[in-house]
């Protein structure tokens, strides 16, 4: 069944100001795909991943993940189901400095009940020669397929990818999705990844364009091309 | 502008900032008060011990006529009865004493040429104040050596007037001119008067020094020889021409050994005489305790700004980098950092010092309800003022300084970038290693202890410190019961009835027992307390530790005190020697009484009795559990009286432990809480990201604070043990320094409160970095930070 999403909408209040962050948005995303949100800054697809992956409530709507009504859970439910569905990848790694690859991967591991294992997926994002190291003796693409391990460890049902490339080099940043799209093949794993730069969309199943918090293009890329392949923008 | 930036930045640390201004304070403020407050009783006391002449040491003497005595007795005397003490001698023949008294002054002085000694007699008294038996000290003035001092007032000038101490009129509301009752005849009060050797008002083998029910007095020359008491005589000296070092090894080394002076059974320096003594190491080791607490607190601090001034200048590097590249130089960026520390610290040093200043005198004055010195009005000094002010408040400044200066020398580029790679210290890549087999959750704990080492030491610092303390307090808990009351209340004797030394006790009645007690006897040359007890006896069982009452292996030997065992390093087993006037007898020590109450050994009454009057039945001393007829005996002691005076004593105690656990937890609670919050601060993203990835608030609680508890538990388990073997120490020490014995005892329910205190305190400290940590939003993850 995938993600499910009906008249979702999320409105932030300043004062007397409301700020509609994402208005009204329909959504079905299927098992295994790959989808991108595009879209320029303040469009509103950070505002839809985090409400989309439970890390904040909408305003009204309603978000189902395959049977689950994530829009209707308290924060303990919403934990839980984190920790037992979903993985997250951010623009910083966020690596804890005084744990060496394994060790971070291991954080990852550690909270779920059906992990792969960590050598495993050092091994898919080409990281075995790393294990032992700590992360200051990484480049920052080393850096972030270290965060994207830590992800995949726990053998997540669908990545939430928010800007993963944001602060890589070209050459660096395609190595990183390289690694995202094999994970997403080799697990049928669904990735949905946010980013602003539209050269990204080439590589997903399918590209949801956003603008001032409303989806206003959703396309199936039908000609899906390798994350090697990307022509930078 | 940057003023404003940097008073911004740092109200939002209002809470961390408070309670490290309360450190501070609390720094100055203990250095201030100990010091002045000693410093207001050091001078004059100085002063005093050198116009009254105090001594340098004292010599203990057998009251008993040795042979080479009574040979020289009968040469210089005629006396009609047979006399076999100095004290009975003195009541009989006076003439006759003071030539006792000249041969054996004679004789020390022909053994050691080179110092003076002066005889120093004093009469101990009871009289009643409602209700209450108060113990006065008469002592007879002298002409060299200890002299009285007049704190006000005037010295006696007839037998109608008496001296007392200004600490027992003041706490029994007398002044100078008031009348005492004392048992039927009056005396009035002339002055307050001190005497050099008796800093501390010891009059006993019980460790009482309460100025309530206890002073020390001074009457005319013809009142004290007329006052009805048995006169108790020590000899003063002064080293005169003779250096300490070489007194130590002519005198103190040699004179047991000496075959002309038999009669000597003890010589103490005044240093490691309890009752004049004793305020020197208190002295000594309260400068020294407050110095060291106070450096200890201080630095405590100091590592502390060290840690939150690095901690805001990191969170402020990207705008340093900014005003960098906008052309600011480091000194301009760096004084209003500066300008703020020093506006927040020196108020809160010299708060702590104008509060140290007036809580010196409420000090000043806890040591004189215990000691026995003059004083004068407490007076600033620059010094203290400099010790307890400028040198912390420039530790601080320059500390931050270095900091700042650090930050400062990179580069405008490397501060607008954040700094993500920062690496992990040598200490997380060690202990790291060792962790490798442990869960990553619990791996966490520590690693993020270690990841910042200066914090750690702070933790570990004041969690020793706070967990030393709790225990220390514990231990002090019933120290007086166990000396004194824990004895009275285990045998039943209510009353001490002392018979006449000239005519015989008055028969037993009801329940009463006869015994014989005899001080100042030798056994293998140390001065003990001897008791002749039966082994049958009701009224005063002994027990053992484990509580078994052991009175009847009297039978088999002598039973020796826990005093005197560890004073003296006697053991069960040993043969000793005990020298009961002219005649020695062997005995062995067969069990040790749980007993302080003196360096005591209980013998076989029976076998005493023979010993000294070829008779079975011979007793000088009635324990009775009623009250016994005054008219009977030389003098009549209430032990519930000296159980109420240790009672009070106690009181006192537990006040200071009170005292000492409240500032033990606010030291320790005060470091977790900052401690905490900063590491949740520090640990901003990690949260975030740990409650994005699933993890529940528990979980990433005892990742991130986990640590503390665990380590904090550490530290109390291993001082535990170090807080254990002090104590035994200190025990020792005051034993073999001092001869008192002060039971700090060490159970395990002591232990297991203390814990609990020590973990309420964690809790308490803790509480709101827990509070913030479930504050933490998930979205601070996506944000773009500097670690």
């Amino acid at each position: 069944m995938g993600i499910k999403l009906e008249n979702v909408t999320k409105i932030y209040t300043t004062g007397e100001v409301e700020t509609y962050a994402v208005k009204n948005i329909n959504l079905q995303v299927d098992n295994g795909q790959f989808i991108v949100l595009l879209g320029p800054s303040g469009s509103g697809k950070s505002t839809l991943l985090n409400v989309v992956s439970g890390l904040d409530n909408p305003t009204s709507g309603m978000i189902q993940i395959d049977d689950d009504l994530v829009s209707a859970m308290d924060s303990k439910q919403l934990t839980k189901f984190r920790r037992d569905n979903l993985g997250f990848i951010f623009q910083q790694y966020n690596l804890l400095q005084t744990l060496s690859v394994k060790e971070n991967v291991e954080v990852g591991r550690e909270v779920s009940t059906n992990p792969f294992t960590v050598e495993e997926v050092l091994s898919q994002v080409g990281l075995t020669p790393q294990t032992d190291k700590y992360p200051y003796q990484l480049s920052g693409g080393e850096q972030q397929r270290v965060s994207i391990a830590r992800a995949v460890v726990k053998n997540p049902k669908i990545m939430f990818c928010d800007e993963p490339t944001g602060a890589l080099d070209e050459e660096t940043a395609k190595e990183v999705l390289g690694v995202l799209q094999k994970l997403n093949q080799t697990y049928q794993t669904t990735v949905v990844l946010i980013t602003h730069n539209p050269s990204i969309g080439a590589m997903a199943d399918r590209i949801i364009k956003l603008n001032s918090g409303e989806v206003i293009e959703d396309i199936i890329n039908k000609n899906k091309v390798d994350a090697k392949e990307i022509s930078w923008g | 502008m940057l003023f404003k930036n940097v008073f911004r930045t740092l109200k939002k640390q209002k809470v961390q900032l408070i309670l490290l201004g309360l450190i501070i304070t609390l720094s100055s403020f203990i250095f201030t008060s100990m010091n002045y407050g000693i410093g207001g009783i050091l001078t004059p006391t100085k002063q005093y011990f050198e116009e009254a002449n105090q001594e340098d040491f004292s010599i203990s003497m057998m009251d008993y006529l040795l042979e080479d005595d009574v040979l020289y007795m009968q040469e210089q005397c005629i006396l009609s009865t047979e006399v076999y003490t100095l004290s009975s001698l003195r009541n009989i023949d006076k003439p006759c004493y003071d030539k006792m008294i000249a041969f054996r002054l004679d004789t020390i002085l022909k053994e050691y040429p080179n110092i003076n000694i002066e005889l120093r007699e004093h009469k101990d008294l009871f009289y009643n104040v409602d209700g209450t038996s108060h113990k006065v000290r008469f002592l007879k003035e002298t002409s060299n050596i200890n002299t009285s001092y007049f704190v006000e007032g005037v010295a006696p000038s007839n037998g109608a007037e008496i001296a007392v101490s200004e600490i027992y009129a003041k706490l029994n509301n007398l002044v100078i001119g008031d009348t005492i009752d004392f048992n039927g005849k009056n005396y009035q009060i002339s002055g307050y008067v001190l005497f050099p050797d008796y800093s501390l008002v010891i009059l006993s083998s019980d460790l009482i020094f309460d100025n309530r029910a206890q002073t020390l007095a001074l009457v005319s020359d013809d009142e004290f020889e007329a006052l009805n008491a048995t006169v108790g005589v020590e000899i003063a000296g002064d080293l005169f021409n003779m250096s300490k070092s070489d007194f130590e090894s002519i005198v103190l080394d040699n004179y047991r050994d000496n075959t002309n002076l038999p009669f000597i059974t003890n010589i103490v320096l005044t240093e490691n005489n309890m009752r004049s003594g004793a305020i020197y190491g208190e002295i000594e080791g309260g400068q020294a305790m407050s110095l060291g607490i106070s450096i200890m607190i201080a630095s405590i601090a100091i590592l502390i700004v060290r840690i939150m001034v690095s901690k805001v200048l990191h969170s402020q590097r990207g705008p340093i980098g900014i005003l960098k590249s906008m052309g600011y130089k480091n000194s301009e960026i760096t004084v209003p950092y500066i300008f703020f520390i020093m506006i927040m610290s020196f108020p809160m040093l010299v708060f702590g010092y104008f509060l140290g200043y007036i809580a010196a005198e409420p000090f000043k004055n806890m040591y004189l309800l215990i000691y026995l010195l003059p004083s004068t009005a407490i007076e600033q000094t620059v010094t203290t003022f400099i010790t307890a002010v400028i040198v912390p408040f420039t530790f601080i400044v320059v500390v931050s300084y270095f900091i700042i200066k650090k930050i400062l020398s990179q580069k405008p580029v490397e501060l607008l970038n954040p700094q993500v790679s920062a690496s992990a210290n040598w200490l997380t890549k060690i202990v790291g290693k060792y962790l490798k087999k442990l869960k990553i959750t619990s791996k966490l704990q520590h690693l993020l202890l270690y990841r910042n080492i200066v914090k750690f030491f702070v933790f570990l610092i004041g969690m020793f410190y706070a967990a030393f303390l709790i225990l220390l307090s514990f231990s002090m808990i019933g120290v007086f019961d166990r000396m004194i009351v824990d004895y009275y209340e285990n045998t039943n004797h209510n009353y001490i009835g002392y018979c006449d030394y000239v005519s015989s006790c008055t028969p037993l009645e009801g329940t009463q027992e006869g015994v014989i007690e005899l001080p100042s006897v030798i056994m293998n040359d140390e001065e003990i307390y001897l008791v002749g007890l039966s082994p049958d006896s009701v009224i005063h069982p002994i027990y053992d530790k484990r509580g078994r009452v052991i009175t009847s292996e009297l039978e088999d030997g002598i039973i020796i005190t826990k005093s005197l065992s560890l004073v003296k390093g006697f053991g069960v087993g040993d043969d000793v020697i005990i020298g009961v006037g002219d005649q020695e007898i062997s005995f062995k020590i067969v069990a040790i009484a749980e007993e302080y109450s003196g360096e005591k050994a209980y013998i076989n009454i029976t076998t005493l009795s023979q010993t000294l009057t070829n008779t079975d039945n011979y007793y000088n001393t009635v324990y009775s559990e009623t009250a016994l007829n005054e008219v009977d005996f030389f003098i009549v002691v209430s032990t519930i009286d000296i159980v109420k005076q240790t009672q009070s004593m106690q009181q006192m105690i537990n006040i200071a432990v009170g005292l000492l656990i409240v500032v033990s937890i606010v030291i320790g609670a005060v470091i977790i809480y900052i401690l905490t919050v900063l590491t949740i601060e520090d640990n901003f993203y990690n949260i975030s990201l740990f409650k994005v990835m699933g993890y529940n608030n528990k979980e990433i609680d005892k990742m991130i604070l986990g640590g503390y508890l665990v380590y904090g538990i550490s530290i109390f388990l291993i001082t535990m043990p170090l807080a254990y073997f002090t104590f035994e120490y200190l025990q020792v020490f005051f034993a073999q320094y001092y001869n008192v014995l002060m039971p700090f005892e060490f159970k395990l329910w002591h232990g297991a409160m203390a814990l609990v205190i020590y973990v309420v305190l964690f809790y308490a400290g803790a509480f709101s970095a827990k509070r913030h940590l479930n504050n933490i939003s998930l979205q601070e993850a996506m944000k773009m930070y500097q670690v």
